[in-house]
């Protein structure tokens, strides 16, 4: 997944930085956040009821998404509100490799991936030509399309582009754990893994490539850097994640719709918010703004006994809040706060890995593709704007 | 891809956080083992009790399982707002029956008394909402209720069969008219009063053969397996007549409700006959349509999925003289003023849900759902799945039974036969400023045990 199509062409002018050395609280610190985090991820489908174990795996994959939105929108500056499309793919290409050709949901899994990417990578040499809110544009028209092909083509359940594995197919494959416990901890291996490559990716050369595209396309492409291949191999990275994570949807909820026209659309909705209310261009944002927003959206449901209309009017004003507060997110916003108080990044949870520390950071920044507008970052363009003459 | 050394070694940082998961993993999962045991433990005795024409031996949790405590928790999942809100209607019938009967003291089953619960969901009349909708409401385990009842939508219902089926909770009276309810490889799911839409076809056929036995058909239907299930039915139906399909146009099944394109290309089609299969606001939506093409036919035919008072008032007068198959009282129509059926059905309903319209047909036909599940219930062995499942397969009730018309009544009774409402009026829409109602026209028409022979075999067992 780091080895990508990108072909970075000066490797002199990103060359791998000299990292000062870290302090010593500071690796115990990480190390005993890593550990307590470790800790509860594996205790958490132990503690709770199937029902909300199934919530937290939705959370997971919205992550998976949300995470590979934030590598096309946040770190390579392309702005995506189809990534819904992508994730109905890889859950019908895994709903009916399962019904129609009985293979086992595991195996599906990288299938729904590459289908989604080699997609992606076709979606992706269109959107070259257009940018910024044109290119939300177009992505937009392919998640309001994917339900009408589904409709057309997919005759599932009761002649609806439905499609429904049996609840047993999905069972799980170690003993000791129960068919949620075993859904969720396929959805947090998936999610690790993801996680993983991503942060891999963002700190390799290609990350800082794409990372340049985003600040300064101009001087990017001056020094060498193939705009083209790093912006549609970022593309079809991007909708591999989105397909992964519809695949794992299809796990946890145990069926590919296409019956509502517009739910890809609220899924690449959701996607984006998830990205930016944690924080964008930053690795642990989709995560942390996942799970937010799984809880926003369940716990304002019963919010008000007996006014259930008033939910979405309460989740609406949840997230305005949120967005106003911490304009760079939750991860964001926890860095700004690690930095006025005390030393930056000590301890701090959700900094560690972000190759945006950038000029809030005090300390000599350890990383060169920092972004250069921290102060204040619009989340839906989250670089500069896009040089006019280019 | 090269790293350099420094970070090789945050890497390894990651080694720690790791052999702590996997030491975890390990030890956790012996708690998951002891709730395995359990659980097999439970599927083999109701492998043992498997007795009857129900197979037992697959169920998750034994189906002679008595009920525990007092109460039977029903729930439904069916459209209740936006543009599908019509259906929301049917709720408030079998709910205000129920809140009859339990203020009654409740449901006698075995010589015990129980209480009624419901807890229901709106799905918007989308099958994939639907299908998550009875999941949480009866659980991955199936623990969480007794049965479901009354769901609306055939695809809705095709959505839940596998899982309730697998877990072995019935789903009684599916509020469809399609004639998958007859397959014998789910014995767990069961239509509800509401004619087949094969017997619909089957009659709107018959009633061709004797007012314009060379008719030209032009067909609505909506593009899934309730549409299928007319379009198939009248294929057979005209088998050897001189009646003719000439068009067949489909809508989406969904949130759309416009069908004015469709309505042009069967007006234009040289049709003399209209076959509306559509439901919700398509159906009245259809008919105005076709008053606004002013399409010139002999025999208007509407869905038994249509027969309601806010459907049918959409329509108004371009609903004028349609026909549709019924086997239940039409609260609009003055036969009924006195029936004591209905001015019990109105005084109960106005009082759990005041200002309800009673006189809406859709209302009528949820109270008889919740009467025949009653009588159902009571008539069960012993308060448990399996005798409620053969009870309601074995039914056998007259047309004392919520509203039913005259002449009609339910019966699942023979082994062959899994269809209730096989015994139908002909009615006949007759629009008024002061009154529209359903009239009936002749006798009850008498189908039981005939649906299989009326409908293709793929539509049953496909």
């Amino acid at each position: 997944m780091t080895t990508t199509t990108v072909d970075v062409g000066a490797p002199a002018v990103v060359s791998v930085p000299e990292y000062p050395p870290m302090p010593r609280p500071v690796l115990i610190g990480r190390i005993a956040f890593g550990i307590v985090l470790s800790v509860v991820a594996v205790y958490t489908p132990f503690y709770f009821a199937p029902e909300n174990n199934r919530i937290i795996s939705q959370a997971l994959f919205l992550a998976i998404a949300a995470m590979g939105l934030n590598l096309l929108t946040g770190f390579n500056g392309q702005v995506s509100i189809g990534h819904g499309a992508f994730f109905g793919i890889g859950a019908f290409t895994t709903a009916i490799l399962m019904v129609d050709h009985g293979w086992p949901f595991e195996a599906t899994i990288p299938i729904a991936g590459l289908i989604a990417g080699v997609i992606g990578l076709l979606v992706g040499f269109p959107a070259l030509r257009v940018r910024g809110l044109y290119l939300a544009l177009v992505t937009l028209g392919l998640a309001v399309l994917l339900p009408q092909v589904a409709n057309k083509y997919i005759k599932g359940i009761g002649g609806r582009p439905l499609l429904k594995p049996r609840a047993k197919e999905f069972s799980s494959l170690l003993s000791g754990l129960d068919d949620d416990q075993w859904a969720y901890f396929v959805c947090l291996a998936m999610t690790v893994l993801l996680f993983f490559l991503a942060w891999n990716l963002v700190r390799s050369r290609t990350g800082r490539a794409m990372v340049a595209c985003r600040d300064q396309e101009l001087a990017a492409s001056t020094l060498g850097i193939n705009l083209a291949a790093t912006k549609v191999g970022t593309f079809a990275i991007s909708a591999a994640y989105a397909g992964i994570a519809g695949s794992l949807s299809v796990l946890v909820d145990h069926l590919a719709d296409g019956t509502n026209p517009v739910l890809y659309f609220q899924r690449s909705i959701e996607f984006l918010v998830a990205m930016v209310i944690g924080g964008s261009a930053t690795i642990f944002g989709p995560l942390v703004g996942a799970f937010l927003l799984v809880m926003l959206r369940r716990n304002t449901e019963d919010l008000v006994e007996g006014k259930e209309v008033l939910a979405p009017a309460v989740y609406g004003a949840a997230l305005m809040l949120v967005v106003y507060v911490l304009p760079d997110g939750v991860v964001g916003g926890a860095r700004r706060l690690f930095t006025r108080f005390g030393r930056p990044a000590t301890g701090a949870p959700p900094s560690p890995f972000s190759p945006t520390p950038a000029v809030l950071d005090p300390d000599p920044d350890p990383n060169p593709d920092s972004q250069p507008d921290q102060s204040a970052p619009d989340p839906v363009t989250p670089a500069n704007p896009e040089p006019g003459g280019s | 891809m090269t790293y350099s050394v420094r970070q090789m070694s945050k890497l390894r940082r990651w080694v720690p956080a790791f052999l702590v998961l996997v030491l975890l993993a390990a030890s956790c999962s012996s708690r998951g083992d002891d709730d395995d045991t359990g659980g097999g433990g439970a599927s083999d005795t109701g492998g043992d009790n498997a007795e009857g024409a129900i197979d037992t031996s697959n169920c998750p949790t034994d189906p002679t399982t008595e009920i525990d405590g007092d109460t039977i928790k029903l729930v439904s999942s069916y459209p209740q707002s936006g543009a599908t809100a019509a259906f929301a209607q049917i709720g408030v019938g079998w709910q205000s029956y129920f809140e009859m009967v339990n203020a009654d003291g409740g449901v006698d089953i075995a010589g015990k008394k129980y209480q009624l619960e419901w807890e229901t969901k709106d799905d918007q009349y989308d099958s994939a909402t639907t299908s998550t909708n009875i999941d949480e409401l009866v659980g991955t385990e199936g623990d969480k209720a007794f049965a479901a009842f009354s769901v609306v939508g055939t695809a809705n219902n095709l959505a839940i069969r596998d899982t309730l089926g697998d877990l072995c909770v019935p789903n009684l009276f599916a509020a469809t008219g399609s004639p998958a309810w007859g397959n014998p490889d789910y014995p767990w799911t069961l239509g509800s009063t509401l004619p087949p839409y094969t017997i619909e076809a089957q009659g709107f056929v018959d009633l061709l053969k004797e007012q314009k036995p060379d008719a030209k058909v032009a067909m609505l239907i909506q593009d899934d397996d309730f549409g299928r299930a007319y379009e198939e039915g009248v294929q057979q139906a005209i088998e050897g007549t001189d009646i003719e399909v000439v068009k067949t146009e489909s809508y989406q099944a969904g949130l759309q409700v416009d069908v004015s394109s469709q309505m042009t290309s069967l007006a234009a089609s040289g049709a003399n006959v209209f076959f509306n299969g559509a439901t919700l606001l398509a159906c009245p939506g259809a008919l105005s349509a076709a008053a606004e093409n002013n399409w010139q036919r002999d025999v208007t035919w509407v869905s038994g999925t249509c027969l309601s008072k806010t459907l049918m008032g959409l329509a108004g007068a371009a609903g004028d003289g349609v026909y549709s198959l019924n086997n239940i009282k039409d609260p609009q129509s003055p036969d009924w003023t006195d029936d004591e059926a209905m001015t019990s059905y109105k005084t109960e309903v106005e009082k759990y849900f005041a200002g309800t319209d009673t006189l809406n047909g859709i209302v009528a036909y949820g109270w008889t759902q919740a009467a025949a599940l009653v009588k159902a219930l009571e008539a069960a062995d012993a308060p448990t799945r399996l005798a409620v499942m053969e009870s309601v397969r074995n039914l056998d009730e007259s047309d004392d039974t919520g509203l039913l018309l005259p002449g009609t009544g339910l019966t699942t009774k023979d082994p062959d036969d899994e269809f209730l409402g096989e015994r139908v009026n002909l009615v006949q829409y007759a629009f008024s400023a002061d009154g529209s109602h359903f009239e009936r026209v002749g006798d009850v028409l008498d189908f039981e045990g005939e649906t299989a022979e009326y409908t293709p075999e793929d539509l049953i067992n496909g």
